[in-house]
């Protein structure tokens, strides 16, 4: 992970050396208190480090770089960069580490979420900071009256693998390194998607997407659907939600990675989400989120596949007092018995804001 | 065969026109001032949207994507407009920004940072608001249509030559009529008003906001309203995307009075030109001083 993170530092160095103007740099971190069972805890979800600029006048670079906790590593999260000048067609290319274009809320970073947790069972299939493998992405913008993007990529390796290395066992623990170089070994995924944008009026717009994915162990179709009304700077109202079937070969993946395809050993799992959010004034938003999987989501890796359908549900609230610069989330769900009640406080330095749709 | 010449002057008609896009309402009008029928123009923000944020919508992206040129405010203004550029991925698109020629105002000295709040590191980007600068826009626009229409050049050259000379004659008729307004005293919310309080010489005395984006608090309204006590200051105007909750809070406390003015072309009914934003907001601030001009 130490090369990653060189190797990106070094992507950013050699990109950007062309240029006397220095790219935007950003840092978003954020605190978290967590109550349950009388206990409250501190800890921090990160620090995101974040460099962007132009690199020449056809493409941008962009570069993430994540230390999850005090005990976890750096770890380069992206490093892609991304041509959409100059390419005929409408063409856009895509190049590097970074999150592909699949589902919706892949694409999203987690301090653009409206609330504190990522839905447990997409974070279950697409790993704990979701699919970031590396990658090239080809997508084009196709000739029709509304906005609409076919996006295909090419990948190392397939979603699920992620774990957050420790900070001194990473170049130590043997045992550590050989999972993830094991979860790597692939012989290159692909994946897509084909989403369209649609204004109903000025104010209120829909979009929708269905994504496949293909690999050696595992193959997925997915659909999305994002709905947003904002009338005013004041208000807005948006539902979003996504399913995936995802077919496992589960004897592949548990004895052999380089077995055949064998359909009658596949796992067919279903996962999703919804949630709905409202803003009803300039700082205050609320929402709910719920999503559910046809499988145990326990971290016990043999329950995995264990048929138990699964639902969770959470209220949250956000307060920006001072626009996207400080966040206050809170977030109430049922834990067992109990109330499960969590708070977050994000920050963030420097022009990196969420305001992309 | 006659359908045939029909159709050929159709299509010409309707594709042989400049396309534009432009970040404001504002800009948008200019552009059809100076244009007329050689151009279609088209605008990303509506009239009554802060244009500070603007959502990046992939629908945005689309009408730039079929623009020859796109005229942006600059000054950190619309810095979103950059992602629709991207976005739109169109090769033959031409970026012009129109505050390069502008005297810009409140050009901040020093370092800048966060803690001064949402401040514009090249100078006040609501340069439009000064009929002077409307001017300037006008003269970029048409330089920028006539290098790419070459054979519209004398049809912009003078379009801007009556463009120009209607704002002179309407500046004068402003300046003349609503003389009354200089040195009047004014709290704005935010500070989008330095050009326009500059050319008809009203009085700014502060803003609702502590800082430029930062939202009203407690303790500023109780030195607001006791400003508006020992000064006499008789008006609060606002941005019409701004909730008038906390100008007519104040108001409750004092006897200040609460407007709200256009501060882009639409932003308020029968403001359709960018004539229509100077004549509506110097009225709306005469009937509210009661200097009653109508």
């Amino acid at each position: 992970m130490d090369k990653q993170i060189v190797g990106g530092l070094l992507l950013t160095a050699f990109l950007f050396g062309q240029t006397t103007i220095n790219p935007d740099f950003s840092v978003i971190g954020d605190l978290i208190i967590d109550q349950s069972e009388d206990e409250i805890g501190l800890s921090s979800a990160g620090i995101e480090m974040v460099i962007q600029g132009y690199v020449n006048p056809f493409a941008r670079a962009d570069v993430y770089i994540h230390k999850h906790n005090d005990e976890s590593a750096l770890e380069l999260e992206e490093a892609v960069i991304t041509i959409e000048r100059g390419l005929p067609l409408g063409l856009g290319l895509r190049a590097g580490k970074f999150r592909p274009d699949i589902g919706k809320i892949n694409k999203d970073h987690a301090h653009l979420f409206p609330f504190i947790q990522a839905p447990k069972s997409m974070a279950n299939i697409l790993g704990e900071e979701f699919w970031s493998p590396t990658g090239l992405e080809g997508s084009i913008l196709l000739p029709l009256p509304w906005y609409t993007k076919l996006s295909i990529g090419y990948f190392d390796e397939g979603f699920g693998g992620h774990k957050h290395m420790l900070n001194d066992k990473s170049n130590e623990d043997d045992d550590y390194q050989g999972k993830d170089e094991e979860e790597g070994l692939s012989n290159g995924v692909l994946s897509g998607r084909w989403s369209h944008f649609i204004d109903l009026n000025d104010v209120t717009h829909l979009e929708v997407g269905a994504s496949g994915y293909s690999g050696d162990e595992k193959s997925l179709l997915g659909a999305d659907l994002k709905f947003k009304w904002r009338p005013d700077k004041y208000r807005s109202l948006t539902i979003q939600g996504e399913v995936f079937q995802l077919n496992e070969n589960r004897e592949a993946h548990e004895n052999d990675l380089n077995s055949q395809y064998d359909e009658e050993n596949d796992k067919v799992k279903i996962i999703g989400y919804t949630f709905i959010n409202y803003q009803f004034n300039k700082a205050w938003n609320m929402g709910l989120i719920g999503d559910f999987s046809t499988f145990d989501i326990s971290d016990d890796e043999e329950d995995k596949y264990v048929d138990k359908s699964n639902y969770n549900f959470a209220l949250f609230f956000g307060y920006s007092p001072v626009e996207e610069s400080s966040v206050l989330r809170i977030r109430i769900a049922p834990d067992g018995d109990d109330i499960n009640l969590m708070a977050q406080l994000i920050w963030s330095l420097g022009p990196h804001k969420p305001h992309r749709y | 065969m006659k359908k045939a010449i029909i159709l050929l002057i159709l299509f010409s008609f309707l594709f042989g026109k400049v396309t534009v896009v432009t970040s404001t309402t504002d800009l948008a009008d200019i552009v059809k001032q100076v244009g007329g029928d050689r151009v279609m123009v088209t605008s990303i923000a509506r009239g009554n949207q802060d244009p500070h944020y603007v959502e990046i919508l992939p629908s945005y992206m689309m009408k730039v994507r079929k623009a020859d040129i796109y005229f942006m405010v600059g000054l950190e203004l619309d810095l979103w407009a950059q992602y629709i550029i991207d976005g739109s991925r169109n090769r033959k698109l031409e970026v012009v920004d129109c505050s390069v020629e502008i005297n810009k105002m409140e050009v901040p000295i020093g370092k800048v940072d966060a803690s001064m709040g949402d401040i514009h590191q090249f100078g006040n980007p609501h340069y439009w608001l000064d009929p002077e600068n409307g001017k300037l826009i006008a003269r970029i626009i048409t330089r920028k249509l006539s290098a790419l229409d070459v054979e519209g050049q004398e049809y912009y050259n003078n379009k801007l030559a009556d463009f120009e000379q209607r704002v002179d004659l309407a500046l004068e008729k402003w300046e003349s009529q609503f003389s009354n307004l200089v040195g009047k005293k004014i709290i704005f919310y935010h500070n989008s008003w330095p050009y326009f309080a500059a050319r008809f010489g009203l009085k700014t005395v502060d803003f609702l906001e502590p800082k430029p984006g930062i939202t009203p608090s407690p303790s500023k309204l109780n030195q607001i309203i006791q400003l508006i006590k020992s000064n006499d200051i008789e008006l609060i105007a606002s941005e019409t995307y701004f909730s008038d909750r906390v100008p007519k809070f104040i108001a409750t406390k004092t006897s200040v009075k609460t407007v709200m003015l256009a501060q882009s072309v639409g932003a308020l009914d029968g403001v359709v030109s960018y004539f229509d934003l100077f004549e509506t907001n110097l009225r709306i601030l005469s009937k509210a001083y009661g200097l009653e001009n109508d």
